[in-house]
């Protein structure tokens, strides 16, 4: 390895600095009165600092009074698409890579190549069938085909990493007559513990964030999830209004911001494993 | 791919037991939906209407005549041709002087990765108060530098590369671990040996760090290109697509089409199977490299 290097250390922090700058900016924004939020120069310290703006988007304005409940939608929804995600994925991948059936190549074959579906393309006829379904404006319309917008990346990454797993224990298991299903569970999930958490935590944020589905399946303002919500805070106030809108995008980001600062060198590492989506 | 090794059972029922949640799910919310919108493409389907006629290949002439599809065509591409040379070589930079035996690495790289972790609603409304023309920090900033500010927003020539910047804002952190990740894989001994022969650290950069991180750059390169060609949220946040026409990408076309004016879905679906060709030929290219760097 090389030795620290003092000087581009300090030139990496001032870009680092630098970089988040437009995340500070929406933070101080959020905690300032509204009457200081237009002041030129810039304040980069909230001076006085309040959480009105987070007082009115949660609890009492009529136009950002669903805030709050898109807070809930969006953590029911993330966490449901979690779960679905987590186990469909678990269970297809485990006979794709230990078991020996007609047809497997072709099953991976055709997951792997939907890979390449843009969500954008499925769009219309993903919306035809959740409407035929009564699912617009429902958690299971919003959970379900997110849940399967990820679900052929986790089987990919799963199987992968089943692949990777020594095959002693299972012998083992076999030799004692354990079931194929008492060795998933008992087994194979808790020695996968690290690569579930990658991928639920790919899962979650994919659901957290997502806009363009839950724009087009939601129309009842209250089952809004964030995105969507904030999206539309937007027109509901004039242009000089951004304290409440920069609380709301605050709000927003804290789940994954908690999530990140916790398991970051895990998040950076699914994303190197995975490379494949964005 | 790796074959897997021997099996545990055969001729049982078990496996596809194990498949069946999955593969529904898949069906049922991704196959289906993917051969019904080519259907729809060959129809005059609209919201709410019961019945609709196959009208052949229709849809598709008639987007060779909608002016407003192939505005959005050429701004999609656009963006995705004039955002390539700043998400290839900022990440790139950056993930470079973090390899070098930087302090804080951990630190430094959760930094430049924390606006990826954000929804790009958040990213666009953020970006929107920056570069607020009247009050907001960015005009400020220009002009105490004596620079010109403008409403970049407003201005066609300008509002694109508005967009393009927010973007990069947003995806450098992605890409930084990407290309970290495959310098890391670059053996030591490679620069060493250069040193060794004399090489200057500019010249072992040309000679030893960009030609191994060739597939990187493809990867990069074709997963950029993929991604560009959906944009949709930074354009509904930060433009509506306007000024005029100026921003307006092909699957804001799409959602207007589909979800707003005229709720078309036969001729959203024809303007889809368009993207996903599109979008398809950069696919086969990135599943190419995939394959052969089975690491990723």
């Amino acid at each position: 390895m090389p030795s620290r290097r003092p000087l581009l250390t300090v030139v990496m922090i001032a870009c680092a600095v630098f970089w988040l700058l437009p995340a500070v900016w929406v933070l101080v924004t959020s905690l300032k009165p509204s009457a200081n939020i237009i002041r030129l120069p810039p304040e980069w310290i909230p001076r006085p600092a309040t959480l009105a703006h987070y007082h009115e988007v949660l609890f009492s304005s009529s136009r950002t009074a669903r805030m709050g409940r898109a807070f809930l939608n969006s953590a029911v929804v993330s966490v449901g698409c979690v779960v679905l995600v987590v186990l469909t994925s678990a269970l297809t991948a485990y006979p794709l890579a230990r078991m020996r059936f007609r047809g497997r190549d072709v099953i991976f074959a055709l997951l792997v190549g939907s890979l390449m579906i843009p969500n954008a393309v499925v769009l219309v006829p993903q919306y035809i069938l959740t409407q035929q379904l009564g699912w617009l404006s429902t958690y299971q319309g919003m959970i379900v085909p997110e849940a399967a917008m990820t679900f052929a990346f986790g089987v990919f990454l799963l199987r992968q990493f089943f692949l990777t797993l020594p095959t002693e224990l299972e012998d083992a298991a076999l030799i004692d007559g354990a079931g194929p299903w008492h060795i998933f569970t008992r087994i194979v999930l808790p020695l996968s513990q690290p690569v579930l958490g990658a991928l639920g935590i790919f899962a979650f944020r994919s659901a957290w964030n997502d806009f363009l589905w839950p724009l087009i399946a939601v129309n009842k303002p209250e089952m809004f999830p964030l995105p969507v919500a904030l999206a539309l805070l937007r027109s509901a106030y004039s242009s000089e209004s951004y304290g409440p809108i920069m609380a709301g995008a605050t709000l927003s980001a804290l789940p994954l911001l908690v999530v990140f600062l916790v398991a970051n060198r895990r998040i950076v590492e699914g994303v190197r494993v995975s490379g494949l989506k964005g | 791919m790796i074959d897997p090794p021997t099996p545990r059972r055969r001729g049982t029922l078990t496996p596809y037991l194990f498949l069946l949640p999955g593969l529904a799910l898949f069906a049922a919310f991704r196959l289906y939906p993917l051969l019904d919108g080519l259907r729809l493409s060959f129809t005059n389907a609209r919201l709410g209407r019961a019945q609709y006629a196959f009208v052949g290949l229709g849809n598709y002439q008639k987007l060779l005549e909608d002016t407003r599809f192939h505005v959005s065509l050429v701004n999609t591409a656009f963006y995705a041709v004039a955002s390539t040379l700043p998400i290839l070589a900022i990440p790139l930079v950056l993930a470079i002087a973090l390899d070098r035996g930087v302090a804080l690495r951990t630190f430094l790289r959760g930094a430049f990765f924390f606006p990826f972790t954000l929804s790009v609603v958040t990213v666009g409304l953020a970006w929107l108060w920056l570069l607020d023309p009247v009050v907001g920090p960015f005009n400020y900033y220009l002009k105490a530098l004596g620079l010109p500010a403008r409403s970049w927003l407003a201005d066609p020539s300008t509002a694109m590369w508005a967009i393009i910047m927010t973007s990069v804002w947003w995806v450098t952190g992605y890409y930084l671990v990407i290309y970290l990740a495959g310098l890391q894989d670059i053996p030591r001994e490679l620069y060493e040996a250069a040193a060794l022969d004399g090489a200057s650290g500019w010249r072992s950069f040309w000679s030893v760090t960009v030609p191994l991180l060739r597939p990187v750059f493809l990867f990069v390169f074709v997963t950029h290109i993929i991604g560009s060609f959906q944009i949709f949220g930074q354009v509904f946040i930060l433009t509506q697509g306007g000024p005029g026409d100026a921003t307006r990408t092909v699957v804001q076309h799409l959602y207007e089409t589909a979800f707003q004016n005229f709720f078309q879905f036969g001729s959203a679906s024809a303007m889809a199977w368009v993207l996903f060709a599109v979008i398809l030929v950069f696919s086969l290219l990135q599943f190419r490299l995939l394959r052969g760097h089975t690491q990723y």
